[in-house]
């Protein structure tokens, strides 16, 4: 039973997807209900996935009984599980939130609305377990494909974003499956674990350097890399309220466990092509992401647009804690990727109940409802702990480890460029406290009242979450680093 | 120079390939029109599925179904049948790309009455 555990959690939000329109046709009050007993069932699960892994190590699934070489293979690893609670986890709250926020232009449609959730989740869960790179293009096009629908969902000016999301998406999509298809002319094989066997014979090889290439170009523009990442900030700025939390909290970061994967499953660091360490080359790309993308949010005034540009900054720190190509790094760049996952939902969270709460879109409005607003104060300080990195939060050890990392490596650039993009975070954190606390809150002539609920659990749970990933953060790292690490590393 | 050039000759598939690549990459990044960013997106699309079946053809290989259950299996007289079933999945994928593609142009043109993207810009402001 316990083996099947990874395939139930993947077909639990399937089946609910695809039964969705049929039993809420004539009932579409159920649909939130439903979705949160499912995503509930999912978080438990894979509580209880974890739990196995821990104590008796991966699961390795093999579909309809084809050995290996031949089948699609899903492996439920330490790193696999943990990102999956998180998944899980961030999903349910996600929907809960959905519940008060969906747009109210749908009426009818708010039935494929849930569906389409559901079925981003499933698709990311197989992206997390997948060990076969075909089938890894596969989910990630059915949760791009879901996505674009989701952003665009509720029109106006979504639309237009969604549709650029969409051409970028779909050209990312491509290349990388034009990069599988080289490896796998190269190769002959598409599992990773047959791929790893046959692969250092070929390092001479053009064609699989070009393989490479690609689908690292077409990774990078699914996980909003900095030259790739144009797509990203308006999508999540205009899209609906309850999706931007799931879309940035979830999206990106499992595009990137994907090349994760890809870097360390299949290539089997530390690999040099043609005279270029690939991890290098994966930490200065993430150095750039990091500065660049904290020095852009600098320069917005619209909340949700500098929540997204941090977004793209941390995917930056993320890859420098990976590409260190030790156990330190690693551990510290996966811990940063779950908190940063936790953070980015809390952030467009806070920022879905200022606009549809208190109607306020601009940190120059903020401060305007500060004194009726002390879920979202306290909440925004913690967050804004988390996304500087200062204890006790897990930002702070995330980023602590990350550095251990990098100067275990010898690599002081990518330290350089954590501290600098912290600065850089610190910085547009200060202009946006500026904006709240300088503001003598004159005008308050509006009363808004108390904030529903699901906002208060959305933005409790998450801020709770961000204090208690710093709290816990030994024991997780220790587990991350007994369970979690990838071969040879 | 003149081996490379008759390296690339000898495999007009790859150079095909590149050509509706490249074509399909030049129609998106250079049309204003929506629908035409679509079809070139969409020749991208083409161009590597057509690289995908192309890789897999093999000369007098004939469909991998077994021709006798007595005689050992000669792998070489088939043809492979995997990338062609991943041809058919990325179909399929491209299909659903495209219908959402044109889904959200009909709503953007429900909505700003253009689908020229340089008019769209100036109605968003």
């Amino acid at each position: 039973m316990s083996h099947q555990l990874p395939v139930i959690l993947f077909l639990l939000p399937l089946f609910a997807a695809i039964s969705m329109p049929v039993v809420c046709l004539k009932h579409r009050h159920w649909c939130q209900p439903i979705s949160v007993a499912i995503l509930a069932a999912m978080v438990l699960v894979s509580i209880l996935n974890l739990h196995n892994i821990i104590h008796h190590g991966e699961v390795r699934y093999v579909f309809s009984g084809w050995a290996v070489p031949l089948g699609i293979e899903w492996v439920a690893d330490g790193l696999a599980s943990v990102t999956l609670v998180l998944l899980s986890g961030l999903g349910l709250l996600g929907v809960v939130f959905a519940g008060r926020t969906s747009p109210k232009a749908l009426a009818g449609r708010i039935v494929h609305y849930y569906t389409l959730i559901l079925l981003l989740v499933s698709a990311l869960t197989g992206i997390v377990f997948t060990r076969d790179l075909f089938n890894l293009f596969v989910f990630l096009e059915v949760a791009a494909i879901s996505s674009y629908a989701l952003v665009g969902v509720a029109g106006g000016r979504a639309l237009f974003a969604a549709f650029r999301y969409l051409v970028l998406g779909t050209l990312g999509a491509s290349l990388y499956l034009l990069g599988v298809s080289y490896l796998y002319a190269v190769t002959g094989t598409l599992n990773m674990a047959d791929m790893v066997d046959r692969l250092p014979f070929l390092l001479h090889s053009k064609a699989l350097v070009g393989g490479l290439l690609f689908m690292f170009m077409g990774l990078g523009i699914k996980m909003a890399l900095v030259p790739f990442h144009a797509w990203l900030p308006e999508s999540y700025t205009y899209a609906p309220e309850s999706i931007s939390p799931i879309l940035a909290s979830l999206v990106t970061k499992v595009a990137l466990l994907a090349w994760v994967k890809i870097v360390y499953w299949v290539l089997n660091v530390p690999v040099v092509i043609f005279g270029v360490p690939v991890l290098l080359l994966v930490a200065v790309l993430g150095a750039l992401a990091a500065v660049i993308g904290a020095s852009l949010a600098l320069a917005q005034r619209d909340i949700k647009m500098m929540f997204a540009y941090g977004g793209i900054s941390h995917i930056g720190i993320i890859l420098i804690g990976i590409g260190q190509g030790n156990q330190t790094g690693f551990a510290g760049g996966v811990f940063y990727l779950l908190n940063d996952a936790v953070m980015q939902a809390g952030l467009f969270f806070l920022a879905g109940v200022a606009s549809c709460h208190y109607g306020v879109k601009t940190i120059d409005d903020i401060g305007r409802v500060r004194k009726q607003a002390p879920w979202l104060t306290v909440s925004l300080i913690v967050l804004a702990l988390g996304m500087i990195g200062l204890p006790p939060t897990g930002g702070f050890f995330g980023k602590w480890y990350i550095i251990l990392g990098a100067l275990e490596a010898g690599s002081y650039v990518s330290v350089a460029a954590v501290v600098l993009s912290t600065l850089l975070t610190l910085a547009y954190f200060v202009k946006l406290f500026e904006a709240i606390f300088r503001q003598s809150s004159t005008g308050l002539d509006v009363q808004y009242g108390e904030i529903p609920l699901p906002f208060k659990l959305a933005l409790g749970v998450t801020s709770a979450t961000i204090m208690i990933l710093g709290l816990f953060s030994s024991p997780i790292v220790q587990m991350l680093l007994n369970h979690a690490l990838p071969p040879g590393l | 120079m003149v081996d490379a050039f008759s390296a690339v000759f000898q495999r007009p598939n790859f150079l095909a390939f590149v050509l509706i690549f490249l074509w399909g990459f030049y129609i998106m990044v250079t049309r204003y029109n929506l629908i035409k960013k679509l079809i070139g997106l969409y020749l991208v699309q083409t161009s590597v599925i057509y690289f995908l079946v192309s890789i897999s053809a093999k000369e007098g290989a004939t469909v991998p179904i077994l021709l006798s259950t007595t005689e050992p299996v000669q792998a070489a007289s088939y043809a492979n049948p995997l990338p062609h079933v991943l041809t058919l999945t990325a179909i399929v994928v491209g299909i659903a790309t495209t219908s959402v593609g044109l889904a959200l142009c009909a709503a953007i043109y429900r909505k700003y009455g253009s689908l020229d993207e340089q008019v769209i810009l100036e109605r968003l402001e």
